[in-house]
């Protein structure tokens, strides 16, 4: 029986053909637009992390002067460097790692090479095991040389091969504004998205391609970047330990709720120890938040990514309320057929699945045509100069989604036109024919 | 033509007309909306930086040398640049438009104030920068050469060290001084010690408009600081547009003349034009983007009108034919499916108007977009109604084209 | 009222030339009740589309009322056909999305009379035909002859100078075909000129003079001897 409606399916096809392309090229066009946005929103939007998202988490602390405070606002994104060592040294957690961005001219070995500028970022030992990094050779450094401030450094693949032609380069040195680091471990591609341990710039963009102890960093006075935010004057020396400024992250991994929970409580615990103490003036007013409960309230997402997958869906839907209307139109126009064919004894239902099956059907080749164009807007989206740009590829959730959708959109639209037309009773048309 | 008997018609084919008044009425809620979206856009990227754009050329080197006495080699730098031919003014700077560094302080008005007035950027650098900037001076003055000091040297003093005078904005001035003339007043920006407002520019955008709220984006303020070169030294050159390349070229040269091997960090060094375009590159895809969608939007509308009409011209053939054998000229059957496609088009519109703002509530909520003009609506609506004629033309043509025959031909 | 000389029509399509009509004449005077007859494909809707301005003719001369028709541009001939003409059709050809009244009013509108006027010549036209308790109600919701008589009182409504009846009782049984053939004969007593197409000689015997097309040619019968009033008479009693 459904061979027999594809069939008359394709038959109506041949005879309205404009009308039939018209209706492909509606839900196309809808699903194309919404395929494209709705791809970039989900890669925006997805988990950096998924295997550890719920386990790692990002403190707060609301360190400021009175000056200011409005009573309810969030505590401040970034910590004090005084806080941030302090809460790392407590290793209350089951691991922690604090950590800032900076810059390091990199001059290397090969004379052939001019000296170029990497983003680096300063950090602690846990951040390699906390984050999962995979190593290609080598490993990350260990507590003990946090400790001593030892000049080793740990590179990306991608400046390993610009530097050592991909060899193994542990034990070699690399050469960061005039110091020399002994390179302990080249990481493999790693490329979180978004980029969840430091929001404050490129939030889709690269890792950084050299990674140093924060300590050493601080003995070598290596450049800082990222936001900064100082509520009192620091005397020249904004990275200083005292100095009343917060630009650092803190990263803690927490296994069980009741960790977190504990960690929360440690947290207070600390901040009000800190106002005892006079550091901290303002009252107490801690955030502990998991790494999609951060990515949320730091609405990552951009706006405009937002925005355009909105307009696409109301571009949709409008292309579907056009469809309705000219299958409406097409199967109405087919009201002395459907007569004949219930007088011939069709019921309602096979009158139903006869035109559901050529809505379908619409719907599909929709939806292959609204997957082309989705492979081009992805392309167009590549050609952006957004830093998420080079992300936007179809995968294969999305593809099969995509399919699917423009079906069920077919379905949909064909849904009111069918159950209209099998509406039609078939006494009333002969006669009036 | 009277309505009634159209309205009577219509109200027998309620699904179908109702379709495409819903159409209509998304359409002309998201179009309405978009080209609203479209102009503010246009807005920001057409709002005057308040710099010599076409003129001005930014270097930055990144700051290798690090036992060099900078002071000194900022000095050098400049005395080198100023040399190259084609150079009319040089500056050093902590920051330029159209980049994502900025450097921002809270303003106040009293020494002790708990709660900043607001926060503004400041720009700073060298002698000449307001020169170099092409800044246009609507009050006052610039700054004098006793009033400069060297960055690191205030830093150190722990903001005791006083700022004598700083130059605003005029939006930022107005802001601070709503009812009286800002020169010679004070106020407290960077440090403990007041300033006096000495002069007031036209036009001086922030360096990123992300920072801070549309409104704020002028919250700008010069101060005789002399740029500090820990992260880098930054300057400014302005040169004949036509010159532009060569000047550049002639001045990384003469840079590395005077310390040789500094890192020149190419994606922030070129020209402020270049920057600009880049700046506003995204802005630039959406209001395109927008404009895409709008005339899909009503391509698409126009289709399904097109679709709608042919069949119930079909439909309504034999009807055609005997109000045409019943004395109907052609004119009058033509303005029939106009006259239906208007009413139509109206409901979607009147609903279409209600969405429309319903639309932007939610934007205004998320975007901190304006509320929609008014005029948007009415031009939205004929927008709309022009469209549901156009697309109704050809079929009603052809409704009217019917031979009056029809009616005595036997079914 | 309607003079027809040496008309001619000619269908032409990529293949053949169809002559519908040739040298075909015919007079109406009137006051008078005339039957079309021929069999199927002799030309009778020619000669009815034709009559009823709604086809140009090919050839020959055709004086409406002392208007010559076949000088006329589409949009005068709608305009007399609005005036002069009143359309009754085999298929009724009420427009179904339309109320009686509404249905009666669509050659008013056209003609562009004011509101009150319509309003009385509806009411006038559905009350001669029976109908005026019915003025709110949709074709589909009446019997065939209602509708017939409903499609006259619209042609009627524009006081036209000629009835043009295609096969007016085709669709009828006989019953109901009695009736709107006895409303036809009212009206014609009551003055109105009526051109009536019918294959039917039974029905074409009614009317006072037969014209008969065979292969587009007209061909006058012998005039009825019985007077139609009188024949009509004795159908009443």
């Amino acid at each position: 029986m459904l061979s027999y409606y594809f069939d008359l399916a394709f038959r109506s096809f041949r005879q309205n053909k404009v009308l039939t392309a018209l209706m492909v090229l509606a839900i196309a066009l809808g699903i194309g637009a919404s395929m494209t946005t709705l791809t970039v929103f989900y890669v925006l939007s997805g988990d950096p992390i998924p295997n550890k998202s719920g386990r790692l988490y990002h403190p707060q602390l609301d360190a400021e002067s009175m000056s200011g405070y409005v009573p309810g606002e969030e505590p401040a994104e970034q910590l004090t460097r005084f806080d941030a060592e302090a809460l790392v040294r407590s290793g209350r957690a089951d691991r922690q790692a604090l950590m800032a961005s900076g810059a390091a001219a990199v001059d290397p070995e090969d004379s052939r090479l001019k000296p170029f500028y990497v983003d680096a970022r300063y950090t602690t030992a846990d951040f390699f095991p906390m984050f999962d990094l995979s190593f290609r050779y080598g490993r990350g450094w260990s507590a003990s040389e946090d400790e001593a401030r030892a000049r080793v450094a740990v590179i990306s693949r991608e400046l390993n091969d610009k530097l050592f032609d991909g060899a193994d380069s542990t034990g070699r040195t690399v050469r960061l504004d005039d110091h020399e680091f002994r390179v302990v471990g080249v990481l493999e591609r790693w490329r979180p998205v978004p980029r969840f341990y430091d929001l404050n710039s490129e939030r889709y963009g690269e890792v950084e391609q050299v990674f140093v102890p924060f300590s050493t960093s601080r003995d070598l006075q290596l450049s800082r970047s990222g936001s900064m935010s100082c509520w009192d004057d620091a005397g020249g020396d904004e990275t200083g330990l005292n100095a009343p400024c917060v630009w650092m992250q803190l990263w803690v991994e927490l296994d069980s709720p009741e960790k977190a929970a504990g960690y929360r409580a440690f947290l207070e615990n600390y901040s009000e120890e800190q106002r005892a103490a006079g550091r901290f003036e303002r009252p107490t007013n801690v955030r502990l938040r998991n790494v999609m409960e951060w990515l949320d309230y730091a609405r990552v997402v951009p706006g405009d990514v937002r925005l355009q997958l909105w307009l696409a869906l109301g571009f949709l839907l409008v292309c579907l309320l056009n469809t309705v209307g000219l299958l409406l139109a097409k199967f109405l126009r087919r009201s002395g057929e459907v007569g004949v064919r219930r007088a011939l004894g069709a019921s309602r239902r096979q009158i139903l699945s006869q035109f559901l099956v050529e809505a379908g059907v619409i719907g599909l080749a929709g939806g292959v045509l609204g997957l082309a164009l989705a492979l081009l807007g992805l392309w167009a989206v590549r050609q952006q100069p957004a830093e998420y740009a080079d992300l936007a590829h179809l995968d294969p959730v999305m593809l099969s989604t995509t399919i699917a959708a423009s079906v069920v959109a077919g379905l949909v639209a064909g849904l009111l036109p069918a159950w209209h037309a099998c509406q039609i009773s078939p006494a009333m048309q002969l006669k009036s024919q | 033509m009277d309505i009634r008997p159209i309205l009577s018609t219509l109200s027998r084919h309620k699904t179908a007309a109702g379709l495409i008044a819903l159409e209509i009425a998304l359409s002309c809620a998201i179009v309405s909306n978009a080209v609203f979206l479209i102009g503010n856009r246009l807005e920001r990227m057409a709002q005057p930086s308040g710099v010599a754009e076409t003129e001005l050329l930014h270097i930055l080197l990144a700051g290798t040398a690090r036992d060099a006495d900078h002071a000194a080699l900022t000095r050098e730098d400049l005395a080198a640049l100023r040399a190259v031919p084609g150079v009319r003014q040089v500056a050093a700077v902590n920051q330029v438009p159209f980049q994502s560094s900025s450097w921002n302080t809270a303003v106040n008005m009293q020494p002790d104030q708990t709660h900043p007035t607001l926060v503004g950027t400041t720009y700073f650098g060298s002698e000449d920068l307001l020169e170099t900037l092409g800044l246009r001076l609507v009050a006052g003055r610039d700054f004098q050469p006793d009033e400069y000091q060297e960055f690191a040297a205030f830093q150190r003093s722990g903001g005791e060290s006083p700022i004598p005078s700083v130059i605003l904005t005029r939006d930022l001035a107005d802001r601070l001084f709503p009812d009286s003339e800002p020169l010679g007043q004070s106020i407290y920006a960077w440090g403990n010690r007041p300033s006096r407002v000495v002069g007031v520019v036209e036009h001086l955008i922030r360096p990123n408009d992300t920072v801070g709220a549309p409104n704020e984006r002028e919250f700008s303020m010069l101060l005789p600081l002399l740029a500090p070169t820990e992260y880098g030294s930054r300057y400014l050159i302005r040169a004949d547009p036509e010159r532009r390349g060569e000047v550049m070229d002639a001045a990384l040269a003469a840079l590395d003349r005077v310390y040789p091997s500094r890192i020149v960090l190419e994606e922030q060094t070129g020209t402020l034009e270049a920057f600009r375009d880049t700046y506003y590159q995204e802005d630039r895809a959406m209001a395109w983007l927008l404009v895409v969608v709008c005339v899909a939007l009503l391509v698409v509308t126009a289709l399904g009108i097109v679709g709608l009409a042919s069949f119930w011209v079909q439909q309504r053939a034999r009807q055609i034919g005997v109000r045409r054998a019943l004395g109907a000229t052609r004119g009058q059957i033509l303005g029939y499916f106009q006259t239906e496609n208007f009413i139509i088009a109206s409901f979607g519109i009147a609903l279409g108007m209600a969405l429309a703002y319903a639309i932007n509530g939610a934007l205004m909520e998320r975007y901190e977009l304006p509320r929609l003009p008014w005029q948007y609506l009415p031009a939205g609506a004929l927008t709309l109604w022009t469209l549901g004629q156009l697309a109704v033309l050809g079929p009603a043509r052809r409704a009217a084209a019917a031979a009056p025959a029809v009616a005595t031909r036997s079914v | 009222m309607l003079q027809m000389q040496n008309v001619s029509k000619v269908y032409r399509t990529e293949l053949v030339e169809t002559h519908a009509l040739r040298q075909f004449e015919i007079h109406v005077r009137e006051g008078e009740f005339v039957a079309v007859t021929g069999p199927s494909g002799s030309g009778k809707t020619t000669f009815l589309n034709i009559a009823g301005l709604l086809e140009e003719l090919s050839g020959g001369s055709y004086l409406l009322d002392g208007v010559r028709a076949e000088t006329l541009n589409d949009d005068q001939r709608s305009r007399l056909r609005n005036e002069k003409i009143g359309f009754i059709f085999q298929g009724f050809n009420l427009i179904p999305d339309l109320n009686l009244f509404d249905n009666v009013d669509v050659p008013l509108r056209y003609r562009g009379l004011p509101r009150a006027d319509r309003k009385a010549r509806i009411e006038a036209a559905l009350e001669q035909v029976g109908l005026a308790s019915r003025m709110k109600h949709y074709p589909a919701e009446l019997s065939g002859g209602q509708q017939q008589r409903a499609a006259i009182a619209r042609a009627l409504a524009g006081e036209p100078r000629l009835l043009l009846a295609d096969e007016p009782t085709g669709n009828l049984d006989s019953h109901m075909a009695r009736e709107v053939m006895e409303l036809l004969e009212r009206l014609n007593a009551d003055g109105a000129t009526i051109v009536m197409v019918t294959h039917d000689p039974e029905l074409a015997a009614r009317a006072q003079r037969n014209v008969h097309i065979v292969d587009g040619q007209a061909s006058e019968l012998e005039a009825v001897t019985v007077p139609l009033r009188t024949r009509s008479h004795a159908g009443d009693a």
